[in-house]
């Protein structure tokens, strides 16, 4: 026999590399010179990967690492038919499929989690969050508020007076609870307002600034009250976090780093966000009528600040409705003001000094 | 009859050196690009659970076409055993990453933004998944009837590479060829084929002056956009070099002569690919807001195209397109041809010292090839 047609043997126990002969008998007999002969029964070999030109066998009977390697291409065809179950544990052209088919099932139903259930679990889940768990988180998101603002709180004396006046008439009319929230002013040039968990809403000064009447700041922080109601931040913290583990279950990756993931989270957690404004919007509509003022002013506010939005690229990743869109319901829910001035106007100038005189 | 060159060396009183063996790589390249083409085509419709699949596909190919003194290896890992580790570093994976969150508000209640350090600690976590990891792969690897396997332990592996790390980041780079060395020393002497004991010699001051003017040079090819690739071919092939030169199992060493300048081929084209791939994706972009606009589907209105579905849907299907022709680019270029090339250089000295090694050694999980992957770690 030629030495590259040798036929060699490793036994799975030793690398000793064995040259042997074989035996076509009624199970594959291996037989090495002055060694007793191997069996292997022909229904429990099992092809192994090798390079091409090579048949390398294995016995599901014989230790697992046990290989025989056929270099001679007539001889491995003989052994080869009489293996019926030899390419048994490949995966083949119906394994593929049904890998293809269970990755389909399985992305389908994190598709439908992310877009069911998810929003169902944060929408239950989040008035459940124990208020000293909810407040521990706010505390947390309030220290990076102030470390991003600076720590200084707005504290004239009137003009304090005024902004705890015009809250308490909004939370009253809202039906919050006593103990669960606070209120405050920060020296900023950016208008906005926000809530954080725990029941905390925070108005920059400039937004104070651009508001022409207290109507104006009434409405926006109204707004910022409905989410607090709503338990906004609950649900988007469990809902963000939901979504970001299940798309980067999909796509493989639970840190959530790729870009795939950052766009298809951007699209489903706007849209989420925005239904959570709206909610909120709504919130404030009916605040706003149950202390007889009108809801206008503050999506002409919101107005004046940002401008027409619509235009300015991609609205289906916005966290929020176009401020035109919001403008157009709250005047469709414009009515004549039958209650009473929410502040009085020196109340009103006071709450415009609250950041002191000067500009920040 | 038994004329066999790899009869035991103590059978002779003295036995005369053995010329160095080569490592052959027998593998088909075209056969190597469809497998990794239609691994990412099933990726694609697979949402990309056909990775597990897919990387076993790939290394079985490396493994049993790499043959040492005529005997190739074999890789008996199965993307089985790899979906399930995924499956449990998940679960494992949850409730850390839940603490991680608690933890962290703790941390912002007392000062704005402390908790970013905690970010530390899932590195660490990624250094045990890399041992861990590597550690099922040598346990997937045969040679000769007997299987490589490990010992020590991913924890204090995570400990000695954070530990090196933080003096790499303090000396601004100086220390990674010692954090190199030490690492691998460590990765090495716990590694095993059969009763033979693996060890690194290699030493960081080596690696050291073959490649710190590429470290003064890193500046400037930051700068200079051209002079990046060939810095880090440069470096990588330095590398490579001087990894494979230190390996050692029982009395086996292995030398290398990669040329120093072996790999610019491979970055180039990487790059050539990337950038080609870059404008047809532009132009595939372009083709189809044309012909949506020829088509008057999208919704009128400036932002129209935003809005608009089919544009969108488009969209995402080149861009993964585009993201898995550079896979196939970089699974080409970076795994197969970077394999052949450090092989094609490569000499085995001793052989013989493994030719009746006795086998050892239990199999690993895959748990750590789950974590790897979790926390996008993952190597070969």
């Amino acid at each position: 026999m030629p030495s590259a047609k040798i036929t060699v043997f490793f036994d799975g126990v030793s690398s000793r590399k064995r040259q042997v002969s074989l035996v076509l008998a009624d199970a594959l007999e291996i037989v090495e010179e002055g060694a007793a002969p191997v069996r292997w029964a022909y229904d429990d070999i099992r092809r192994s990967d090798s390079p091409l030109g090579i048949l390398r066998l294995a016995s599901i009977s014989a230790p697992p690492l046990a290989r025989l390697e056929i270099r001679d291409t007539a001889l491995g065809a003989e052994v080869i038919a009489r293996c019926a179950r030899l390419d048994e544990h490949l995966t083949t052209g119906r394994g593929v499929a049904k890998i293809v088919g269970w990755s389909v099932a399985a992305a389908v139903s994190i598709v439908c989690v992310v877009l069911f259930g998810v929003p169902l679990a944060a929408d239950r889940l989040a008035p459940l969050v124990p208020k000293p768990i909810e407040r521990r988180i706010g505390d947390a998101s309030e220290v990076q508020v102030k470390t991003i603002f600076g720590r200084r709180v707005c504290d004239d004396p009137a003009g304090r007076a005024a902004f705890t006046k015009l809250v308490n008439r909004l939370r009253d009319a809202a039906g919050l609870d006593d103990d669960s929230m606070t209120a405050g002013v920060l020296p900023s040039a950016i208008p906005n307002a926000f809530a954080l968990p725990g029941g905390k809403v925070y108005v920059l000064n400039a937004l104070i600034d651009k508001a022409e009447n207290p109507d104006e700041l009434a409405g926006v922080l109204a707004h910022e009250l409905g989410h607090l109601k709503h338990h906004d931040n609950m649900r988007g913290l469990i809902y963000n976090g939901g979504t970001s583990f299940l798309i980067g279950l999909l796509f493989g990756d639970v840190t959530g780093s790729s870009a795939v993931i950052f766009a298809s989270r951007s699209v489903v957690e706007a849209s989420y966000s925005r239904e959570a404004e709206t909610a909120a919007d709504t919130f404030a509509i009916d605040i706003m009528h149950a202390l007889g003022r009108s809801p206008k002013p503050a999506a002409e506010l919101m107005f004046r600040i940002t401008g027409k939005e619509g235009g300015s690229g991609f609205t289906i990743l916005a966290s929020h409705p176009l401020t035109e869109d919001r403008l157009a319901r709250m005047t469709k829910e414009d009515r004549p003001a039958s209650g009473p001035p929410l502040l009085t106007d020196t109340e009103w100038q006071a709450l415009k000094g609250i950041c002191g005189s000067g500009k920040i | 009859m038994n004329d066999m060159q790899w009869a035991p060396i103590g059978s002779e009183p003295l036995p005369p050196p053995l010329p160095p063996t080569r490592v052959d790589f027998t593998g088909d390249r075209s056969v190597f690009r469809k497998m990794v083409t239609k691994g990412a085509m099933l990726e694609l419709v697979t949402f990309g659970f056909y990775r597990f699949w897919m990387v076993t596909d790939i290394r079985r190919h490396l493994w049993s076409n790499t043959a040492i003194d005529g005997d190739a290896a074999e890789y008996t890992g199965r993307a089985k055993e790899l979906l399930i580790g995924f499956l449990v570093a998940l679960a494992i994976l949850v409730p850390i990453y839940l603490a991680y969150f608690l933890v962290g508000i703790e941390f912002e209640r007392w000062q704005g933004f402390a908790s970013t350090p905690l970010f530390i600690s899932f590195y660490a976590f990624g250094q045990f998944a890399i041992f861990r990891a590597r550690r099922y792969r040598l346990t997937r690897t045969v040679w000769r009837g007997v299987r490589f396997w490990m010992d020590g332990s991913g924890w204090a592996y995570s400990v000695r590479a954070m530990a090196w790390g933080l003096l790499v980041f303090l000396t601004l780079g100086i220390a990674l060829p010692w954090r190199e060395a030490s690492l691998e020393r460590y990765k090495m002497q716990h590694t095993h084929y059969g009763d033979l004991r693996g060890d690194f010699v290699g030493d960081g001051w080596e690696f050291f002056k073959r490649g710190w003017w590429l470290w003064l040079l890193s500046p400037v090819a930051v700068v200079i956009f051209p002079l990046a690739p060939f810095v880090y071919a440069e470096f990588k092939a330095r590398e490579w070099r001087w990894w494979l030169d230190g390996l050692r199992i029982g009395g086996v060493n292995v030398s290398s002569q990669l040329p120093h300048n072996a790999f610019y081929g491979v970055y180039w084209k990487v790059i050539g690919w990337w950038m080609l791939l870059s404008v047809l994706f532009g132009l595939y972009i372009a083709g189809v807001t044309g012909l949506i606009a020829a088509a008057g589907v999208a919704p009128t209105g400036p932002d129209a195209f935003a809005r608009s579905i089919p544009f969108l849907v488009a969209m995402v299907i080149g861009y993964l397109a585009t993201v898995l022709a550079l896979n196939v680019v970089m699974r080409m270029y970076l795994q197969h041809d970077i394999w052949v090339k450090a092989l094609e250089t490569l000499e085995v000295h001793d052989i013989g010292a493994a030719a009746d090694v006795q086998g050892r050694g239990e199999l690993a999980n895959a748990l750590g090839e789950g974590f790897a992957d979790g926390l996008d770690v993952a190597g070969f």
